[in-house]
C-alpha cells in the first residue's frame, strides 16, 4: 500500500518523541502527547508463545483504558516515596522497525521494535518490546490513542514501570 | 561456608526464648548457601508443597509442569478425572518431558529420543526397541515415570510431597484450612484461575517473600504512594462503584489482626472501609442465604493474606491472588502470581478485580515493585554479620495464646492470635517449623 511519506515520516518523528521524553523525564510533555481516551496496554504471556488477547478478562500486566493509568504512573514517580521509584532507574529506548500499517479511516495503525536499557541499583538490563500504537490526527496533530507494548521478557527482575516500556 | 551445614547450629540462629522476651532470627538464615542448600533437601523435599490449582490441569490429560526442590514435576489429569503427579523427567537420559508449562496430551513423548508415556506414567514405547533390547519380552514397565509419593487435594489446591512420612493434608493445614475455605465457599461453582500471569525474580531469600505477604506493618509505609496515587485518581476521575479502590487499610486507620496458624502457615487481616468496592460484594445476597453470618462478615468485610508454609501465598483482599515461590539460590527467588476468580463471575466485577490485580500484585504495578525494592534492600544488608539480628518480637506482650473472639466466632483454632496486623508474632511458627524441619534427624 502506498503510504504518504510525510506521514511516515511524522509518525517516526512521533514515536522517537515519546520513547525519548519518558528518557529525558520529561514526564507532563510524554503524558501530552496521549489523547485523553488513550488506551495502553501490556499484556501479559498467557503461554510460552502466546500473548493475552481480551484485556477485559485476562489479567495483562497494564491496561489502562484512558490517559488516567499513566497520569497515575507519573504522579507516583513525582511523589518521590515510592521505593522502587527513588532511585530511579536510568533508561535509554532504542526503536527501529518503525512502519506505518495502514490508514484507516481517521486512525494511524504503525508497529516498531524497541530494546530499553534501564540501569539501576543492581545493575544494567536489557529489556525488548515490540509496539503496536495508533494514533488520530487531531486539529493536524498527531496524538497517541493506542500504545500497546508486547514486552517479550518474562521473569522480570526490578520494576517495571512506564519508563521501561 | 565450608560446604556443610551444621544441625547444631540452628539453635543458634532461631533464638526463640520466648518467655525471657525474646524471638529473633540471625539473617545469615537469609543470606548462607550452606543453609539454602539444607532448605532444599530438609523442607521442601521432605514435606508438602503446594503444586497447582486444579482448575490449571481442568480436562483429562492436561498437564502443568512445576518443581518440588530440585526436582522437575509434572501433575496430569487422569481418564477418571483424578490427578497424577510424576518426576517430569525422562527415563532415559533425564530430559524434561513436557514441552510447555501447561499443556494437554494423551501421550508425553520425549523429543530427543522419541519415549512415550501415557497420562499414567506408563512407558508405552521405546523407539526401535526390538533392535535395542531383543525380541524375548523386553519389560517396558521398568521405565515407567516415577510417581511422587503423596499428593492431595484440598479443595482444589494441589499438594504434593516426595516423602510418604507427611501428615494427612487437613492436618498439615490445620487452621489455615479454613483460611482457604473463606476464600473457596465463596463460589457456588468453584474458583478458576484466569488467563495471563507474570512471573518476577527476587534478588533476595525466598522466605522474605513469605514474611513480606503477612507483614502489615510496612503498608502504611511502602504503600502510602498507593493509596495517595489510587486517592488522586478517584478525585481526577470521579470514580464510582467497584472502579474505586479500598484503601482503608493502606493508611493504617482500621482494625487488623495476625495468626500464627501452626505447622509454619500465617494469616493477617485487616477491615475494610468501603467494602462495596470489592468485587464479591455482588454476591452478598448468596452469602448471606448460605453461609454462616461470621464468615460472610469475613468474606465481605475483611482482607486477608494466607502464608502457607512454605511456598505459597493464598491473597483474599478486593483482588484475590495465588502466589507460588520458587528458590532457586539464598539470594534469588522466582515468584510468579495468578489471578484466581470465581468461575461464573460477571463481567464487570471480572474486569475489576483484574484491573485491581494489576494496579497492586505485579512488578508492573504500584505496590509489589515497592514491596520487592524494600526486599532487595534488606537482603543487602543481611550479609552485615555485626548486625545480625530480626528481632520478630512485636506485640509479644499483647499476644493472645489460641483463639482470639475473630478465629472463635469463624472457626478455627490459631496457635496464637494478634490484635493487630502490624505485630510480628505470627512469624514465630513460621520460624518454629523452618528450625524443626531443618533440624529433624535424617
Amino acid at each position: 500500500m502506498d503510504i504518504d511519506t510525510n506521514l511516515k515520516r511524522e509518525v517516526a518523528e512521533l514515536i522517537n518523541w515519546e520513547t525519548t521524553l519518558l528518557d529525558r523525564r520529561e514526564w507532563d510533555d510524554w503524558i501530552d502527547l496521549f489523547a485523553e481516551d488513550a488506551v495502553y496496554w501490556v499484556p501479559s504471556w498467557v503461554d510460552e508463545e502466546h500473548t493475552v488477547t481480551d484485556p477485559e478478562t485476562q489479567l495483562n500486566l497494564m491496561y489502562f483504558q484512558n490517559r488516567g493509568g499513566i497520569e497515575d504512573r507519573v504522579f507516583r514517580i513525582e511523589s518521590r516515596d515510592s521505593y522502587a521509584s527513588l532511585p530511579l532507574d536510568r533508561t535509554v529506548h532504542i526503536v527501529s522497525n518503525i512502519l506505518v500499517a495502514g490508514v484507516d479511516d481517521e486512525e494511524i495503525s504503525a508497529t516498531a521494535n524497541c530494546l530499553v536499557h534501564s540501569f539501576g541499583k543492581q545493575g544494567g538490563q536489557t529489556r525488548a518490546s515490540l509496539y503496536d500504537f495508533k494514533f488520530r490526527k487531531n486539529d493536524a496533530v498527531l496524538k497517541i490513542i493506542l500504545k500497546k507494548i508486547t514486552l517479550i521478557d518474562d521473569k522480570l527482575e526490578g520494576p517495571v514501570d512506564v519508563y521501561h516500556l | 561456608m565450608d560446604g556443610s551445614f551444621q544441625k547444631s547450629g540452628l539453635e543458634a540462629l532461631v533464638d526463640d526464648r520466648v518467655d525471657e522476651g525474646v524471638f529473633r532470627v540471625d539473617r545469615s538464615i537469609y543470606t548462607d548457601q550452606d543453609i539454602f542448600e539444607a532448605e532444599i533437601e530438609r523442607i521442601f523435599e521432605k514435606g508438602w508443597v503446594y503444586l497447582c490449582h486444579e482448575s490449571q490441569v481442568p480436562e483429562v490429560n492436561c498437564y502443568f509442569a512445576t518443581d518440588i526442590g530440585r526436582h522437575p514435576v509434572v501433575v496430569v489429569r487422569q481418564k477418571d478425572d483424578s490427578l497424577s503427579a510424576f518426576i517430569n523427567v525422562c527415563s532415559h537420559r533425564g530430559a524434561l518431558l513436557t514441552p510447555k508449562k501447561q499443556g494437554k496430551a494423551a501421550t508425553l513423548t520425549c523429543r530427543f529420543h522419541g519415549w512415550s508415556y501415557s497420562c499414567d506414567g506408563r512407558c508405552v514405547r521405546i523407539k526401535n526397541e526390538k533392535e535395542g533390547f531383543g525380541e524375548d519380552g523386553f519389560d517396558r514397565s521398568q521405565y515407567d515415570l516415577n510417581p511422587i509419593s503423596k499428593l492431595a487435594s484440598y479443595r482444589g489446591f494441589i499438594f504434593g510431597s516426595l516423602v510418604d512420612d507427611v501428615e494427612p493434608i487437613e492436618e498439615y493445614l490445620g487452621a489455615a484450612a479454613t483460611w482457604i475455605d473463606l476464600m473457596v465457599e465463596q463460589s457456588p461453582e468453584g474458583l478458576e484461575v484466569v488467563p495471563g500471569s507474570s512471573t518476577y525474580v527476587i534478588r533476595g531469600n525466598w522466605k522474605m517473600q513469605l514474611e513480606n505477604s503477612v507483614d502489615g506493618y510496612h503498608v502504611s509505609t511502602v504503600h502510602r504512594v498507593f493509596a495517595s496515587t489510587v486517592r488522586n485518581r478517584e478525585e481526577r476521575e470521579s470514580l464510582k462503584g467497584l472502579k474505586q479502590t479500598e484503601g482503608g487499610r493502606l493508611v493504617g486507620i482500621v482494625p487488623s489482626g495476625a495468626y500464627d496458624l501452626g505447622n509454619g502457615h500465617m494469616s493477617i487481616w485487616a477491615q475494610h472501609t468501603t467494602p462495596e468496592r470489592r468485587p464479591v460484594f455482588k454476591k452478598k445476597e448468596w452469602l448471606e442465604a448460605n453461609l454462616p453470618a461470621a464468615h460472610v462478615e469475613w468474606i465481605l468485610e475483611k482482607g486477608r493474606n494466607l502464608a502457607l508454609f512454605p511456598n505459597v501465598m493464598l491473597m483474599d483482599n478486593p483482588s484475590t491472588q495465588i502466589r507460588y515461590v520458587k528458590p532457586i539460590s539464598a539470594d534469588r527467588a522466582e515468584v510468579t502470581v495468578y489471578c484466581i476468580a470465581p468461575v461464573g463471575e460477571g463481567a464487570e466485577a471480572r474486569s475489576a478485580r483484574l484491573r485491581k490485580f494489576e494496579d497492586f500484585y505485579l512488578t508492573a504495578g504500584m505496590a509489589t515493585s515497592d514491596d520487592m525494592a524494600a526486599l532487595e534492600d534488606t537482603m543487602a544488608g543481611s550479609f552485615a554479620s555485626q548486625a545480625q539480628w530480626s528481632d520478630f518480637n512485636r506485640g509479644l506482650k499483647t499476644m493472645t495464646h489460641g483463639a482470639d473472639e475473630g478465629a472463635k466466632a469463624v472457626g478455627f483454632d490459631p496457635v496464637s492470635s494478634s490484635e493487630s496486623w502490624e505485630n510480628e508474632t505470627l512469624f514465630f511458627g513460621f520460624y518454629r517449623r523452618w528450625r524443626d524441619m531443618m533440624s529433624a534427624s535424617d
